[in-house]
């Protein structure tokens, strides 16, 4: 059972989130030099909820299939993913370096219970999509008052 | 291991200044060879055909657009930390470089160009002639 839940409907905060982001990387030159991956809010992913559905992005560019780990466990979905080092990048002679590099993991709580058999993981340029049907008894249902 | 596409590299159309409000700088690493300078950018979301990599007067610029599904009006925004949008970010080129051989590729999100040196910079061994 999930202790902390996400709110619902709109998210006034959604853009601001982005910005924050952009400020950051403004704000911490220092950090352009060789960003490590796996604390802080990294990857960025996107939470939406319908009636039947929960479906999560996450963006991962450069991954490939085999480099991420998609799990379920209750309310609880795990997304691990390593971002390979190139060939030979110990002897590379680096000018620019802000990527991020290494092993990840990102925990999302789920607002609702999901069908862990019927979840669905695709991935398009760089963009990793879940979609996790709603479990029967999670959908909203009209509740009639009585006089 | 995903294919790489090529991507056109053409003249500038518009001016950085212009393009660069409104825009997310995409994260990038540049590595040097003795033949060339790579260029890599992180533009997830970004298909093949909604990139312009452009010379113009030595700069380099890069123009992509993330135009990934977000979900309809069935969906609401439980929480969001990015959504579509246009990826912008200009580099000055050194004279080093041979423009008309910067060549560019994308796949799974990421761009790569290519900036190979001119013929004339790459350091070359010189070999020391002993007089006796």
């Amino acid at each position: 059972m999930a202790i902390f839940r996400w709110g619902s409907g709109f998210d006034p905060f959604a853009g601001f989130r982005q910005l924050q982001r952009e400020l950051e990387r403004l704000a911490r030159p220092w950090a352009r030099l060789g960003r490590r991956v796996g604390g802080g809010a990294y990857p960025p992913v996107n939470v939406y909820t319908s009636p039947t559905e929960v479906l999560v992005q996450c963006e991962v560019p450069g991954l490939e299939r085999e480099d991420l780990d998609v799990n379920i466990a209750g309310e609880t979905l795990t997304i691990k993913g390593v971002n390979r080092p190139v060939e030979g990048e110990e002897s590379m002679k680096f000018i620019q370096r802000e990527r991020g590099h290494g092993e990840f993991t990102r925990t999302i709580v789920l607002p609702d219970a999901v069908e862990a058999e019927k979840i669905e993981a695709s991935l398009r340029d760089g963009i990793l999509t879940v979609r996790l049907p709603k479990a029967a008894g999670a959908e909203a249902r009209q509740i009639e008052i009585e006089a | 291991m995903a294919e790489h596409k090529t991507v056109k590299v053409k003249p500038a159309r518009r001016g950085a200044e212009e393009i660069a409000e409104d825009t997310f700088s995409p994260l990038v690493d540049i590595h040097e060879t003795d033949e060339e300078l790579v260029l890599v950018a992180e533009v997830p979301g970004v298909e093949k055909d909604d990139i312009s990599v452009q010379v113009d007067k030595g700069v380099l610029t890069l123009e992509a657009e993330a135009r990934f599904d977000v979900p309809g009006e069935d969906y609401a925004q439980t929480y969001v930390s990015f959504q579509p949008g246009q990826f912008f970010r200009a580099f000055a080129l050194s004279d080093e470089i041979d423009r008309e051989k910067i060549s560019a590729s994308v796949s799974n999100g990421v761009l790569t160009v290519r900036l190979p040196k001119a013929a004339s910079v790459k350091s070359r061994k010189i070999d020391i002639q002993v007089c006796d």
